[in-house]
This record gives C-alpha cells, sequence and structure tokens, in this order.
C-alpha cells in the first residue's frame, strides 16, 4: 500500500490512500444501491418487495407453492439477477478495458473494439449461427464458446501482424487492429447477407447487444474470468501511469516497456473476447466512460482505473434497466440507450469542467 | 410531350363519354394512347377492356399492362408460391434465393434477395416484377421504375391480403378463372379452421422467431394474426412492434401454455437451442412438455400454403380438435 500513499501528481491531484479510499468506498456503496435498483424495475411488477414477502412468507412457514409466487421468484433469480450482473461486469469490463487502451496507445478515441479483437469474437459468433451449431456444449453455451475462439484468433493474427523483432509498436499494433477490424467487419456483413432474412435479423440483434444472461454455469465462468483479468489490469496500474508519458520516458524510469505493452494488449484482448461473446457489441461505455470519470478524479490510472470499472458497471447496468423496462413488453438494444444517455451526459462534463477551469 | 397531351385530350373525350367510370380507369400509361384512340373510335366497351387491365399496387401504384406479362420475376418466395399455385410457373422467370417451393421453382433463375442483383434481373428482361415491400431497398425499386419495369408491389401481408394477391396476380397474368377457383379454396380452409376452433378455450403461445436474444412476433404481424385465427392468445399481444425482443420476464410471467418453434432448411430454431427452453421449469407449456415444431416456411410465407400452415398451428394448439380437421378437409378438397 506505499506505493498508493506515494504521492503522484497528475492533473493538479494528489493520491493519497485517503482519497482513493473515499472514491473507491463511494462508488462501492452507489453501485449496490445501483445494482438494487436495477432489482427492483423490469418489464413486470415483480419487485424487491415481492421477493422480500415470497421470503417473509417462507419463513413464517408458509408455504411458496402459489404459482405466482413461484414465477416471481424464478423471474428475479432466474432472469433479472443474472442480467443486472451480466451487466454491471460487461459494464465493468468495457470500461477498464477502454482506461488501459486509451493509456497503451495514448489514443484518446479507442475503445475496447478498436483493435479488432472484437470483430473476431463476432465473426465467430457469425459463423457458429450460420452454420447453425447446436447452442451447448458440457453446460457451456456454444455461442461464447466461439466467440472467445474467434477472439483468439484474431488476437494471435494481430500480434503477429503488429510485433517486429521482438518488439511491439504501438501504431502497428494500432494499424494493424483498426484494419483487422475492417476485414473481419466486412466478413460479418457478408455472413448477414447470404443468411435468410429472419436468420440474419437475429444475427443483427444479437451484434447490437443483448445482456440475455446466459445460465448460472456461464455466468460464473465468466464472472471468474472477468475477475481475474481486472485483478491483473489493476496490479499494471501503476505501469500505465508511466506508459502515459510516453514510452521512452517510462523506459528511463525503469519499466521494462516491451513486456508491459505485451502483457497489456493480451489482456486486454483476452477480455474484449470474453465480453464480445457473451454479449455482443455494447458501444459507448469503453470510451466515454473513462473519459467521464477522468474529467473528474483525474488521471491516476490507480484510482482511475478501478473508479471507472464501477462507474461503467453501474453505467451499463442502469442503461440496459432502461432498455428492458422503456419498452416494455418489449425491449431494446442497450447500445441504443448507450450511446443515448452517455453522450449529453458526458457532452455536460465537458462544459462543466471547462467553465470549472475558466 | 406529345404522349402526354394525346392522354390528356383522351382522357377528357373518354370523361365526356362515359362519366365517372373513366376516372377509375385512366391509366398514365404513354403505350395506351393508340389503344384509347382506337376506344374512342369504336364507341364505350373499351373502356371495360381498359378497366380489366390496369391494376393498383398496395402502394398505391397505378399501372397497366396490354397483354399479360410473360416474363416475371418474384422478389419473395410467397409470391413465386401462388404463381405456381395459380399454374402461371411458365411465366415466371427469376426468383429469390430462398424460393425453393414448388421445387420447379430452384430451376427458375436467382436473382438474390433483399438485395437483388439488378444486373442479373435486368439480364432477365423481366416485364414484370413483383415484390413485398419489406426487405427490399426502396432505391431498388426506383432503378426498376426508371428502367421502366413495372414494379408490383404487395404490402398488405394478412391473411386477407393473400386472397386478394393471388387474384390480382391472376387477372394480371390472365388466368383470373384458376386464381380465383385458388383463393376461394384458399378462404374455405381457413374459414373451415377457424370454425373449428372457434368456442374452444384459447390457448396462449409463444412464437421464437429468434431465440437469442428473443425475438418473437407482436400485433401487425402476419403470423400474430395466424395465432388469433388458429384459436391462440400470443403472450406478446402487449407489444407495439410487429417483431419485438420480447423480455424473458414477460414470458415468464404470462406464462404460455405452448412455444412453437419454427423450424426449416434455410431459418428455424436448432433442436440444441430448444432444448434450452426446457430450464424455464415452472413455465406451463414446459411443464406439460409442450414444445411443438412447425414448418417455417408453411408459417413464415404469406402463400398459397397458409392454410397447411394455419392447420398445423391449429392442431398444436388445439389437438383434441383433429377429428374434426380430416372430415373438413376432406369435404372441402371435394
Amino acid at each position: 500500500m506505499t506505493g498508493l500513499a506515494s504521492s503522484w501528481t497528475h492533473a493538479g491531484t494528489v493520491l493519497t490512500i485517503h482519497r482513493w479510499v473515499t472514491v473507491i468506498g463511494t462508488l462501492l456503496a452507489a453501485s449496490v444501491a445501483v445494482f438494487a435498483l436495477c432489482l427492483q424495475f423490469g418489464a413486470t411488477s415483480v419487485g424487491l418487495g415481492t421477493v422480500a414477502r415470497g421470503i417473509m412468507h417462507i419463513v413464517r412457514g408458509g408455504e411458496a407453492e402459489s404459482a405466482g409466487l413461484e414465477t416471481s421468484e424464478i423471474i428475479m433469480v432466474q432472469i433479472r439477477f443474472p442480467r443486472v450482473l451480466l451487466g454491471f461486469l460487461v459494464g465493468s469490463s468495457l470500461a477498464a478495458v477502454g482506461v488501459t487502451l486509451q493509456a497503451l496507445l495514448r489514443n484518446p478515441l479507442a475503445d475496447p473494439y478498436v483493435l479488432g479483437v472484437s470483430s473476431g469474437s463476432a465473426v465467430g459468433v457469425s459463423v457458429a449461427m450460420l452454420i447453425g451449431i447446436g447452442s451447448t456444449f458440457m453446460l457451456l453455451p456454444m455461442l461464447p464458446l466461439f466467440g472467445f475462439a474467434g477472439g483468439l484468433l484474431a488476437l494471435l493474427l494481430i500480434y503477429r501482424l503488429a510485433q517486429s523483432q521482438g518488439r511491439l509498436p504501438i501504431h502497428s499494433l494500432l494499424l494493424a487492429g483498426v484494419i483487422l477490424n475492417a476485414i473481419l467487419t466486412a466478413f460479418i456483413m457478408f455472413i448477414t447477407s447470404i443468411m435468410e432474412p429472419n436468420r440474419s435479423a437475429g444475427l443483427m440483434a444479437w451484434l447490437m447487444g443483448s445482456l440475455t444472461a446466459p445460465g448460472y454455469p456461464a455466468l460464473i465462468v465468466f464472472l471468474l474470468y472477468a475477475l481475474l483479468v481486472l485483478a491483473m489490469l489493476m496490479h499494471k496500474a501503476q505501469s500505465l501511469n508511466m506508459l502515459t508519458l510516453g514510452e521512452e520516458t517510462a523506459c528511463s524510469l525503469g519499466l521494462e516497456t516491451e513486456g508491459i505493452k505485451k502483457r497489456l494488449f493480451a489482456l486486454t484482448a483476452l477480455l474484449t473476447g470474453a465480453i464480445v461473446s457473451v454479449s455482443g457489441m455494447i458501444g459507448f461505455v469503453g470510451m466515454v466512460i473513462p473519459h467521464a470519470v477522468r474529467l473528474v478524479i483525474g488521471s491516476d490510472h490507480r484510482l482511475l482505473l478501478p473508479a471507472s470499472a464501477l462507474v461503467g458497471g453501474m453505467f451499463l447496468a442502469v442503461a440496459d434497466t432502461i432498455a428492458r423496462t422503456i419498452m416494455a413488453p418489449a425491449e431494446i438494444p442497450v447500445g441504443i440507450v448507450t450511446a443515448l444517455t452517455g453522450g449529453p451526459f458526458f457532452l455536460y462534463l465537458l462544459l462543466w469542467r471547462k467553465d470549472r477551469m475558466v | 410531350m406529345s404522349d402526354v397531351v394525346l392522354a390528356v385530350h383522351a382522357g377528357v373525350i373518354c370523361l365526356l363519354l362515359t362519366g365517372v367510370e373513366s376516372v377509375l380507369a385512366s391509366p398514365f400509361g404513354n403505350s395506351d394512347v393508340t389503344r384509347r384512340q382506337q376506344g374512342i373510335l369504336t364507341g364505350m366497351p373499351f373502356m371495360a377492356h381498359v378497366s380489366a387491365r390496369a391494376y393498383v399496387d398496395d402502394a398505391g401504384r397505378r399501372m397497366y399492362f396490354a397483354q399479360p406479362p410473360a416474363r416475371i420475376v418474384s422478389l419473395a418466395p410467397s409470391i413465386t408460391e401462388m404463381l405456381f399455385a395459380i399454374e402461371a410457373g411458365e411465366q415466371l422467370i427469376g426468383v429469390t434465393d430462398f424460393c425453393d417451393y414448388p421445387p420447379e421453382a430452384l430451376k427458375k433463375s436467382k436473382v438474390g434477395y433483399s438485395n437483388p442483383n439488378l444486373e442479373s434481373l435486368l439480364a432477365l428482361q423481366p416485364d414484370l416484377v413483383v415484390t413485398p415491400d419489406d426487405f427490399l431497398k426502396p432505391d431498388v425499386i426506383a432503378k426498376l421504375e426508371q428502367l421502366k419495369i413495372p414494379v408490383f408491389i404487395f404490402t398488405d401481408i394478412n391473411v386477407e391480403g393473400i386472397f386478394a394477391h393471388i387474384q390480382t396476380l391472376g387477372r394480371i397474368v390472365g388466368r383470373s378463372s384458376k386464381a380465383d377457383a385458388v383463393a376461394m379454396k384458399l378462404r374455405r380452409e381457413v374459414t373451415a379452421i377457424q370454425q373449428r376452433v372457434q368456442g374452444m378455450p384459447p390457448v396462449r403461445m409463444l412464437y421464437v422467431l429468434n431465440s437469442q436474444p428473443l425475438i418473437t412476433v407482436g400485433p401487425g404481424s402476419f403470423i400474430d394474426q395466424l395465432i388469433g385465427m388458429a384459436g391462440g392468445v400470443n403472450v406478446a399481444a402487449k407489444s407495439t412492434t410487429p417483431y419485438p425482443r420480447l423480455s424473458m420476464e414477460t414470458v415468464l410471467q404470462e406464462d404460455p401454455e405452448v412455444l412453437v418453434f419454427p423450424v426449416g432448411k434455410t431459418e428455424g430454431i436448432s433442436e440444441s437451442e430448444q432444448q434450452l427452453w426446457r430450464r424455464w421449469s415452472t413455465m406451463t407449456a414446459v411443464r406439460q412438455g409442450r414444445l411443438h415444431q412447425i414448418s417455417a416456411d408453411q408459417l413464415n410465407r404469406p402463400g398459397p400454403r397458409i392454410a397447411q400452415g394455419l392447420e398445423s398451428l391449429a392442431r398444436i394448439l388445439h389437438p383434441d380438435s383433429s377429428m374434426g380437421v380430416e372430415l373438413n378437409s376432406n369435404v372441402n378438397r371435394r
């Protein structure tokens, strides 16, 4: 923890343990509140009150056999809770990957989808849908597995394309990623165009992002995986701080830049592949949340990374709650909500920041 | 320009001769001027002739065919099926990639589907293109119009629309009596099914158009109408769009008694995706094991096989009523 105490002056703020604990603590509390709030709302009238009554009913020794109660329990436990959890995880992961890539590529426009790994995952899923693959394999859903495999292939391909003489130059990484992204996107469009329209509508709906949670086994695998990668990213926060100063500076500060870059690229790509595999392409969270959080709390990655992850999680959970309730009983793609609510909010933050600086 | 002037003159004379009738039958084509002039010379009977050969499609566009078109391109599997059903298969020269019924349709030239290949379409030298408006890009229609190829658009995709479309196609291609017979038979079959399930308790059902994410049919869609006719209640009835992404919560709360999965060669829900639905163990449909498959082609295509699709759906929803089915449909066939 002494590392955290060491003063890091950036954007005029000093990061102290006290500040770190205050910010993260507040955000954690807010996350719990938001999580509960999201559980409260849904397409059906089932809410936390219904569940509480159900629990009371069982506690009092009554039998929870009335069909209505049983259904609300299923709705809460099997549908809404895993969905809010998935939304939170995906939002956190997207924001954390966004922060990392913006620092690694030193490009404010970087988001989790910029390097083509996401398109690799999407191609994997499209191919699985095109050949009509079965949807489960040993309890794990097939589509995410195909998506993840596609993402891994894209990751290896980009790495091979970008690296030269044991180094991983940022500009060639970015270029290789962007070009591969374009190629793979074209491939997805080809697949949708040869599909029967009803099927391609299904694929498009999937690609536009959907947080319909898989069953618990797959969800738990994703949860552990995402938490592991997030922890490893967090561990590299100080290196990210140095990388933002430029590679040469970072090198002269004693950072082993090549190794760090490769590891960060691999971690972000592995997480992105998994995100796209379970939820499709949900735009906006990965790019704007890091900027919004940075505007408010400064750009020390030891604070920025976990804070962005929490804010991203809250943001996506809320956006998905809007997406699944506003047109109930129908749902709208969550990406629409993330862009429509997040965009104006970010512009507001930008103006607020500008006013404050004057 | 002179054509237009002539047409206007002719129109005025027609008006004088026949009064209001002619308003209904004054097409703005340019090839019919001589015909009109002939008509003027010969007197009134031609009006009936002209009006019988002028057609208004569902988009309100008027077109005129001097002769039944002999080179027709169909841009939907349902339209292809209609043309074959009224024995106009000979006149059909181009179909979509997904037109697979009847088998003869597979031998026709392919022109793509929602994004048809304009060059291969033009190479067929069609004198009529028949298309539904959904899926097709507006610029394709504009381009064909610019090239003076008549495009007949079907928009009213509902059961009454199918009968009307079959009859309209029949008149255009010069097989109106056959088309009337086909439409009549279809109407009788559909009515018979409706009457059979009438009075039976409606069955709540969910039609799974796409499983991940869940997409189903809602009010305003063709299949939603069929569900009602087959004695079912669509659990997505409260949604506001024809093809909603329905929330799973709503499905569980509405508790469908029957799940119907479309299956087919090119579309449909795979077997393992269907099995995935069994995890919702409180759902009445799952508890009673009423997960059913239905031919996607028969139900999703608003064409002449719709009675068969409706029949399958009615049997799924009301299995106990199928005794009467045989009798009724046999009677109809005779």
